[in-house]
């Protein structure tokens, strides 16, 4: 397997005391850890480094957190990323989570464990999708569909009935992806896609 | 129901007095007597109105028993002979209409509201009723019980009489009853004898005006035309329009005050019953005008307050905006002071002790700073309050914390046992806060006006069945029951509380003031 680069975690916020405030808390908890006051500071910064985890600020003065978050997943699918605010919000919330694939969403004043703990599932979330993304890179956007269902647990016959396919291209595509995967059996398969292999 | 109408302690002496009253203003009335059993000024009719409409209409059938004692006493009626039913009936019947026209019209303004059936209205619909049903109540009780000499005549002597009847109550009520009821409210101290100012203007205005008009009906009498109802009817217009109840009472009283000795001099029946006539009608246009100006008055007062009320409205409004921002504010650098205070107290575990325990109590201090923080926003922040499980501790922590700044101005000190944590309701949490915290501000503004009370309020918290109570306990004197405030803080409690399925009571003990709020407890097994 390919191996992991560092676990590197990006704080933003336009505070810059509470920026630092937060990025030293994670470095004395072991971590990697950088602040950045402007969204652009961090987007530049992603050329140098590869952040897995972004502990982003929502309301900003140039870009708000969500469409910051859009930017980082274009450029990186693999970024985990935790929310803060002082606005708390319900319809925030839910669009931290739900919308923009946000760990967790912390109100201010922070709740420092609940903020460690968001990030280290962050880094472990990034690994793993990290993995994944590195394992099925090769396949083809066809492949890709056929993995997806097979590691559901379906048959052969299932996935073809799914995808409208023949059974024997199921197999075709079964084997380029075994070929691809170095995998040897589902169980291989399934652990793969679940950042396991 | 015959409870009701049961004598009280207070009415031993009310009733004695009544029947003086009641004996004398009958006598004052003779001189303005026809040819019948009536006065076409009969101020007792006042005197009954103002007692029943101000002791209620359960006192009827007493003042129906007193008058047959004045009357039996004085003469008037003799309680012997053949038609002793009849006079008796007779005797008693005003009294009976009056208490039946009252009963009805307060019964209808319970029912239906409306402009039309306000106090002052009540009063002059009643004033009007009560001496129209008495006269109307006159031939059928001839018919059920016939005298054998009729009192009042027959055809048009019968009408004359009925018409005599329903004037002389009619100026009677309306000229004493509204002056009985004033003196009344200034004993009980409910209106301050402010006597209207004199200022130079409305009595220049308002004598003159009576001045002309009385002027012009003296033009007319010398022309041969009579006494003229039409310029006094106008004058009380006028004034009742510019000066209200107050003014329309003086210038009915001035105007009665002039004619009365007028008619009760040598003029006919006819004549005299023409002069009431015209009286009684100005008497109603000036009052009806007065209670006019008084509700328009009372109207663009209300309008005046509602004005006031809206603009502290906004004001909350934007004082709620800024204790948003100001949470906002503070939330921000709070933050980094908690995350450094927390490394400041674990790097200085091995220095000094006196370091040690100043970084700990720093790092404290920053952590409840943030809770508070945290708790705050949650009561103000929130535009959308949903229903969600919450712990009834925390309600009493959000509400003490909100009341504390007031409770330290005051000096006193609220006793609360801690909450168990576990005690849970589903609530709107912002709301129930604030019913909460309505119902420590009555116990704080009542406890206020207990002086030099050693006894402190108490807020406590235990489980009873599926419901949890809270209890708020203040002291209060005996004469503390009505409070300042307009209540409208219980309301909104009440409201509250019963929307979130609770209900709200209040268990008074000796001295003290206990109102207990029940919540139905989250998971409870009802």
């Amino acid at each position: 397997m390919t191996v992991q680069p560092p676990s590197c975690v990006a704080v933003l916020d336009d505070d810059a005391d509470f920026a630092a405030a937060v990025a030293r808390l994670l470095v004395r908890q072991g971590l990697e850890a950088s602040f950045f006051t402007k969204p652009a500071a961090l987007l530049g910064g992603m050329m140098a480094t590869r952040f897995s985890c972004v502990v982003s600020d929502i309301q900003m003065a140039e870009t708000d957190g969500f469409t910051l978050a859009e930017h980082l997943r274009a450029r990186d699918p693999c970024v985990a990323l935790v929310f803060m605010t002082a606005w708390p919000t319900t319809a925030h919330a839910v669009d931290a989570v739900r919308r923009h694939g946000g760990l967790d969403y912390l109100e201010k004043p922070l709740d420092e464990s609940r903020l460690i703990v968001a990030v280290h599932e962050g880094l472990a979330w990034s690994a793993r999708k990290w993995q994944v993304e590195q394992a099925t890179g090769a396949f083809t956007r066809r492949e890709r569909e056929v993995f997806d269902v097979l590691v559901k647990g379906h048959s052969n016959k299932e996935v073809a009935d799914l995808l409208g396919i023949s059974v024997r291209t199921v197999e075709d595509h079964r084997a380029a992806i075994v070929s691809k995967t170095r995998a040897n059996g589902l169980a291989q398969l399934v652990a793969l896609s679940r950042g396991e292999g | 129901m015959l409870r009701a109408f049961a004598c009280r302690r207070a009415d031993a002496l009310l009733l004695p007095a009544y029947a003086a009253g009641f004996a004398f203003l009958h006598w004052v009335a003779l001189p303005w007597g026809g040819d019948g059993f009536f006065s076409l000024w009969y101020p007792a009719a006042g005197l009954r109105f103002a007692v029943l409409w101000r002791w209620g209409t359960r006192l009827t059938p007493w003042l129906m028993a007193t008058e047959l004692v004045v009357d039996a006493l004085t003469g008037q009626v003799v309680l012997a002979g053949p038609d002793v039913w009849h006079d008796v009936l007779g005797v008693i019947r005003p009294a009976l209409t009056c208490g039946l026209v009252l009963a009805a019209l307060h019964r209808l303004a319970a029912r239906r509201r409306g402009p039309h059936l306000l106090p002052p209205m009540i009063f002059g619909l009643a004033a009007v009723g009560a001496p129209i049903l008495t006269a109307l109540l006159v031939q059928p009780i001839q018919l059920i019980l016939p005298r054998s000499q009729s009192t009042f005549g027959h055809g048009i002597d019968l009408v004359i009489a009925l018409c005599s009847l329903v004037v002389g109550d009619l100026l009677g009520i309306l000229v004493l009853a509204p002056l009985l009821l004033s003196l009344d409210k200034v004993i009980a101290r409910k209106l301050t004898l402010n006597l209207p100012r004199l200022t130079a203007w409305p009595v220049l205005e308002g004598g003159g005006v009576l001045a002309v008009s009385t002027f012009a009906s003296w033009i007319l009498w010398r022309a041969g035309m009579g006494v003229q109802a039409a310029p006094g009817l106008l004058a009380g217009a006028w004034i009742g329009l510019r000066f209200g109840q107050r003014g329309a009472w003086l210038a009915i009283f001035a105007q009665v005050v002039m004619l009365l000795p007028y008619s009760a001099q040598h003029v006919t029946y006819t004549q005299r019953l023409g002069l009431h006539l015209g009286l009684a009608s100005t008497v109603i246009v000036t009052w009806l005008a007065g209670s006019y100006c008084d509700a328009q008055r009372w109207a663009q007062a209300s309008l005046d307050r509602r004005n006031r009320m809206l603009f502290q409205a906004e004001r909350l409004k934007t004082l709620r905006a800024m204790s948003v921002a100001v949470i906002h504010e503070i939330s921000q650098p709070l933050s980094t002071l908690a995350i450094e205070a927390r490394h400041l107290n674990e790097t200085c575990r091995d220095a000094s002790p006196e370091a040690a325990a100043s970084a700990a109590l720093v790092d404290r201090k920053a952590r409840e700073l943030s809770d508070m923080v945290r708790r705050l926003r949650r009561f103000g922040g929130r535009d959308v309050d949903e229903p969600s499980p919450v712990p009834v501790a925390q309600l009493v922590q959000t509400a003490r914390q909100i009341v504390a700044p007031e409770l330290r101005a005051l000096g006193a000190w609220l006793d609360a046992d801690p909450v168990a944590e576990d005690i849970f309701v589903q609530a709107q949490e912002v709301e129930l806060t604030q019913a909460l915290v309505n119902l420590l501000r009555n116990a704080m503004a009542a406890h206020a006006r207990v002086a030099q009370s050693e006894s402190d309020m108490r807020l406590d918290v235990r489980v009873e069945g599926s419901e949890v109570c809270l209890e708020i306990v203040n002291a209060a004197t005996a004469a503390d029951v009505s409070g300042n405030g307009m209540g409208v803080g219980l309301a909104i409690a009440r409201t509250i509380i019963e929307a979130h399925g609770g209900r709200l009571s209040r268990r008074d003990a000796p001295g003290q003031v206990r109102f207990l709020l029940f919540l139905p407890i989250l998971g409870a097994s009802a």
